[in-house]
């Protein structure tokens, strides 16, 4: 049961996303009804408490998250927790584009299927997509993990930096200068720990890991200061 | 950044009243001009025709010159025009003609009247457009009474040419009757299409790439193509980043790009489909909770012909 309970409905955002964010700093649990695909629901939320939204939402839901539990038990729409510092995430259906985009820390947990570009330039943090997961997912991911237990689109993992995609199912194309390795055992086996925290047996699935090829500029070079230079 | 929509119905019902929620609803999208392509019982013969008539104090004149057009090609009015009564100076004028012969060449002559732009014309087709939001234009030409099947809604921030009546969406594929289109996006290789099509005898009355898109897909169409067929060659053909609606007699139709850069969510009801920019919009029609399709992926086409049966649960 919830502490608290928020009708979303066609009120003003500012005014819902207030309540949202004074009741879930105290450390409540807040029930969110007819959010209505909205935009922008239960943004940079701090630490403390939860927040369910009682069906779908538009984009931009939990973007800039500091630390709270959301849970949406539909879809959402685009830029589900984008630039998340840490905390939550878990989506009952499907997400849209960009899941996860610039993640900074926390988890995002995608039981359906999630658009294209899911963890595009993210920084850290794990996303985790139970379904299959659109076209360039990870573009240009600089760190973190994507974990997909389903297939993926074309141009997976494309122009990556250090984040990795790791794939259960099957990798229709590889985007520029990606490749797949085998994980080895003990990253296997933290994969592992970490989909049982989210309540998911791998089931002994054969892992594979698309990395970045690091053919690309200064890639090969260890030196981040290198790196920096663009 | 525009938005556009689409909704089909079942049995012919308040398809206006249907639109103006979902544009109403993305109004962020776009405030500078709105329009909507609906589609009404379709005649047997004769063609409704909306006209935009740049000066409200030569409306009669202008009037008189249409009907001499008209009578020219073998045609007359079949109603007596009707127009807004605004009291602004542009003036949008409704009024059906029996069949002109040949077509192309009466609309070319219609055109060719000073003050004078065919908005559309069809069996079944009306585009109303205007500067302002949904709101506004819907009460400026009661959008919300119409009965239809089905139609299209866009929402317009103009960036790269005026703010006019003529300038918003829906464009009609002149001079193809009842084929309109609302398009969210930008061809990079607008001219070469443009000029390919002119040297074909085309004529068109903006530099709006929205315009050519539909055009482009009736001429397809006219040289044996289905729309299907017209749709999936245009994802190779045009270049850029688009998501565009596309209106015949039958039904509407979805492309969107390979870019997959412009967002597009579909709702197949009971009693029709709609499809819009952005989800909040089929929730003006749909609060309870519903299978939204999220047509993200890149190279999407789809049709949706009017009352075609869909399974009970059925997911678009």
């Amino acid at each position: 049961m919830s502490d608290e309970e928020i009708r979303a409905g066609d009120r003003p955002l500012r005014q819902i996303n207030r309540e949202i964010r004074e009741a879930v700093g105290a450390g409540r649990y807040v029930r969110v009804t007819e959010p209505l695909s909205r935009h922008n629901l239960g943004v940079a939320l701090p630490p403390g408490g939860s927040v369910t939204f009682d069906g779908s939402v538009g984009y931009y839901c939990g973007g800039l998250n500091n630390g709270a539990e959301i849970t949406v038990t539909r879809n959402a729409g685009w830029g589900l927790g984008e630039a998340m510092a840490s905390g939550r995430i878990t989506v009952d259906g499907n997400a849209a584009m960009s899941v996860g985009a610039s993640l900074r820390g926390g988890t995002i947990h995608v039981r359906g299927n999630a658009g294209p570009r899911c963890g595009v330039a993210m920084k850290g943090g794990m996303i985790v997509v139970e379904g299959s997961v659109g076209h360039a997912c990870g573009f240009m991911a600089h760190a973190g993990r994507v974990i997909c237990l389903g297939d993926t689109e074309t141009a997976a993992g494309d122009s990556l930096w250090e984040g990795e995609i790791w794939v259960a199912g099957t990798i229709r194309e590889l985007g520029v200068d990606a490749r797949v390795e085998e994980p080895p055992a003990e990253d296997i086996a933290e994969v592992q720990e970490l989909l049982a925290s989210l309540g998911i047996d791998d089931c002994g699935v054969a892992w594979k890991r698309i990395v970045s090829g690091q053919a690309l500029w200064h890639f090969k070079s260890r030196d981040a200061q290198q790196w920096l230079m663009i | 950044m525009c938005g556009i929509a689409g909704r089909t119905l079942n049995e012919p019902g308040r398809v206006g009243e249907d639109l103006v929620a979902m544009m109403a609803a993305q109004r962020h999208r776009g405030w500078d001009s709105t329009g909507f392509a609906l589609y009404g019982s379709p005649r047997s013969t004769g063609y409704v025709v909306r006209a935009l008539l740049d000066d409200r104090a030569h409306l009669d004149a202008d009037l008189e010159a249409i009907r001499a057009v008209t009578r020219e090609h073998g045609a007359d009015f079949l109603e007596d025009p009707t127009w807004d009564d605004s009291g602004q100076q542009h003036v949008t004028a409704r009024f059906v003609v029996s069949d002109p012969e040949p077509f192309s060449a009466w609309v070319d002559a219609c055109d060719a009247l000073p003050r004078v732009e065919l908005q559309s014309a069809g069996r079944a087709l009306e585009i109303v457009k205007d500067v302002g939001d949904a709101d506004e234009v819907a009460d400026k030409h009661d959008v919300r009474e119409f009965i239809g099947t089905h139609g299209l809604g866009h929402v317009r921030l103009a960036t790269e040419s005026n703010v006019s009546p003529v300038a918003g969406h829906p464009f009609w594929a002149r001079p193809f009757p009842d084929v309109a289109i609302v398009h969210n996006g930008q061809l990079t290789n607008y001219y070469t299409w443009r000029r390919k099509l002119q040297r074909r005898g085309y004529r068109f009355t903006t530099e709006n790439d929205s315009e050519l898109i539909a055009v482009w897909n009736s001429d397809r169409m006219a040289a044996g193509d289905s729309l299907e067929a017209s749709l999936q060659r245009s994802l190779s053909e045009l270049d850029g980043v688009f998501t565009y609606l596309l209106a015949t007699s039958d039904g509407i139709a979805l492309a969107k790009d390979r870019w997959a850069i412009k967002p597009v969510v579909a709702v197949s009801a009971p009693d029709g489909v709609a499809v819009a920019t952005e989800e909040q919009s089929l929730r003006t029609l749909y609060q309870d909770e519903i299978d939204v399709e999220v047509c993200d992926g890149p190279s999407i086409v789809r049709v949706w012909p009017v009352g075609s049966p869909v399974p009970a649960g059925a997911v678009a």
